[in-house]
């Protein structure tokens, strides 16, 4: 890609001519801008794989839940009588049969009730004859993905078989989460926004500074002739490599503080946490992240540069 | 290309910032390949006319036209166009002291483009011929004065320019070396680039009395050719 680059001629770069016409790697002020931006890239790596266990996060926890249900049928009536277990039977036989043949419905189970034994054994203990006790019925449904239908009255349908049932959609507390995650994730992409504002803001300003550094040699070059355009590509060319080193020392750095985190959270077992593997698209997202940056050091000095140009005679 | 006029002047003017009128009024022309010395004392305004000739500042009132161009109306593509046509001699030098003298030399053929190859024969034998051919890659600011001012020299004429500026060529040399450098100028000349040189070294002008003089003075210009008898007019005047 860089070596296209140098080819094509669009980084200022012909001939195999490293040269510059002005003196631009023998000035200690582009240390300040690599360090810079060494710094902006670290914060961006952090930034952007935030995002990115972010979504992940996401995913697992609303892919776990979303479309899901649960209808419990109680043991008790609306009145608090306790029901015989045929009578709980016989509502729980009608309920599955309506929602089976729901149109928004894709699977539906009646829970076994050794299941829901291992659900309440922490309150009620192991040792219970479960035929004397009533028990409620659960039945887990799954709903079909892109089928739109009204949750309350899907409710009401099933309060009207049998006025004990409750349908509980995990919804409120989904929505929750959802809302969270999302606000961190708008945050980590906003971060992310800012430090690439920053980086564009201080590289005009180092390519600025360096134009007044240079006057005498510009005008000089700008007197004999020279177009905008061959100056204006020896700073973009000089800004891209120092800046392509800057950003690919930051992404390793990134990278490298990345993996101590992941070894922190491992040896911390968080079950919430989802994996934090990335993807391929993501850690393309990071080899990249360099070029991106250099790229857009490069446009900016040659937007600065030329602005610059403009105002002389 | 035919062109008439290769420098012409009306009525300019030239200030810097609120300060005076540096130039007052200035009306001269130049033939496409004639040879003027500008003389004039010191302050006189000798740089400030080369400025607006190299197109390195605009006048302040008045019309200046270049290669039967007006000056204030054309585009930076065109005023670009028209820098690669002059070679200049500033009295300062301006030399890139990062770069060797051979890259100095060697800029304005990179700037227009010219093919590397070509580049290296003609700085060579320019370098040979003003007599730092074993300096190629010397800075220039490791050079004694008249060095560096023939690197200028060399700069200024490596491209053959059409129009050759030069501001006090001479001023850091030895008569040999001094003459050497005129008769390069002499030589350009011939082959069809208009010559004009600031100069202060009455000897040298003595010397090569066939050329006309332009005379600077509290802003104003005066052309004198040598058929009439400008020496006392010139004597005046410094
Ligand atoms: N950049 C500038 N800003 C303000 N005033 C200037 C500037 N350059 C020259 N001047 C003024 O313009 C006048 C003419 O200066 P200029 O350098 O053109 O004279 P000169 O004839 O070249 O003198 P010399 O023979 O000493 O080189 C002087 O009074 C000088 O002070
Ligand atoms: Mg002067």
């Amino acid at each position: 890609m860089l070596k296209f680059a140098k080819n094509t001629g669009i980084l200022g770069v012909s001939h195999d001519r490293q040269r510059y016409d002005l003196p631009l790697d023998k000035d200690g002020g582009s240390l300040f801008l690599k360090i810079l931006i060494i710094l902006m890239t670290f914060l961006a790596v952090l930034a952007l794989s935030g995002s990115y266990v972010l979504s992940a996060m996401k995913e697992r926890w609303s892919s776990g839940l979303e479309n899901k249900a649960s209808i419990e049928i109680s043991a008790q009536d609306a009145e608090g009588n306790i029901l015989t277990p045929e009578e709980i039977n016989n509502a729980t036989d009608n309920i599955f049969h309506f929602v089976k043949s729901h149109p928004a419905v894709e699977t539906v189970t009646i829970m076994q009730d050794e299941d829901i034994a291992a659900l309440i054994s922490p309150w009620i203990g192991d040792n219970i004859a479960f035929d004397q006790i009533p028990m409620p019925n659960i039945l887990t449904v799954s709903f079909k993905k892109n089928v739109e239908f009204d949750t309350t009255i899907f409710e009401g349908r099933l309060k009207i078989i049998a006025p004990q049932a409750r349908l509980d959609t995990h919804e409120s507390w989904l929505k929750d989460v959802l809302r969270f995650t999302n606000a961190l994730k708008f945050a980590a992409i906003l971060i992310t926004t800012i430090i690439g504002l920053i980086t564009i803001i201080s590289i005009a300003g180092a390519v600025k500074t360096r134009m007044e550094v240079y006057h005498e040699e510009l005008e000089l070059l700008h007197l004999m002739g020279a177009a905008d355009n061959y100056i204006a590509k020896q700073l973009q060319r000089y800004i891209f490599f120092s800046s392509l080193q800057g950003a690919a020392i930051g992404t390793f750095t990134g990278v490298v503080m990345l993996l101590i985190i992941k070894l922190a959270i491992g040896q911390m077992d968080m079950g919430l946490l989802p994996d934090f593997s990335l993807t391929l698209t993501q850690i393309l997202s990071f080899v990249l992240l360099p070029v991106f940056i250099a790229f857009l050091g490069a446009l900016t000095a040659r937007h600065t540069v030329l602005r610059v140009l403009r105002q002389m005679p | 290309m035919g062109v008439t006029d290769m420098i012409k002047f009306e009525h300019v003017g030239l200030r810097y910032g609120v300060g005076p009128e540096v130039l007052s009024n200035v009306n001269f022309t130049l033939e496409p390949g004639s040879f003027h010395f500008l003389s004039g004392p010191s302050g006189a305004g000798k740089t400030s006319l080369m400025s607006l000739l190299y197109l390195g500042q605009r006048p302040t009132r008045g019309l200046m036209t270049m290669f039967d161009q007006d000056i204030g109306s054309m585009s930076r593509e065109e005023l670009k166009e028209i820098r690669q046509r002059i070679g200049v001699v500033f009295q300062d030098f301006r030399l890139l002291n990062h770069m060797s003298a051979f890259d100095n030399i060697a800029l304005p053929l990179r700037i227009n483009g010219t093919p590397e190859k070509e580049i290296k024969d003609n700085v060579i034998e320019l370098m040979e011929w003003v007599g730092l051919g074993d300096h190629q890659h010397m800075l220039p600011n490791t050079m004694s004065g008249g060095q560096q001012q023939r690197i200028a020299v060399a700069r200024a004429v490596i491209t053959r320019p059409r129009l050759l500026l030069a501001d006090e060529p001479t001023g850091n040399l030895d008569d040999e070396i001094g003459l050497r450098l005129m008769n390069l100028f002499d030589q350009l000349n011939r082959m069809g680039t208009t010559v004009l040189i600031a100069s202060h070294n009455q000897p040298l002008m003595e010397k090569f009395k066939q050329h006309k003089r332009l005379i600077l003075d509290k802003g104003h210009v005066e052309l004198l050719t040598p058929k009439k008898s400008v020496k006392d007019k010139i004597r005046g005047a410094f």
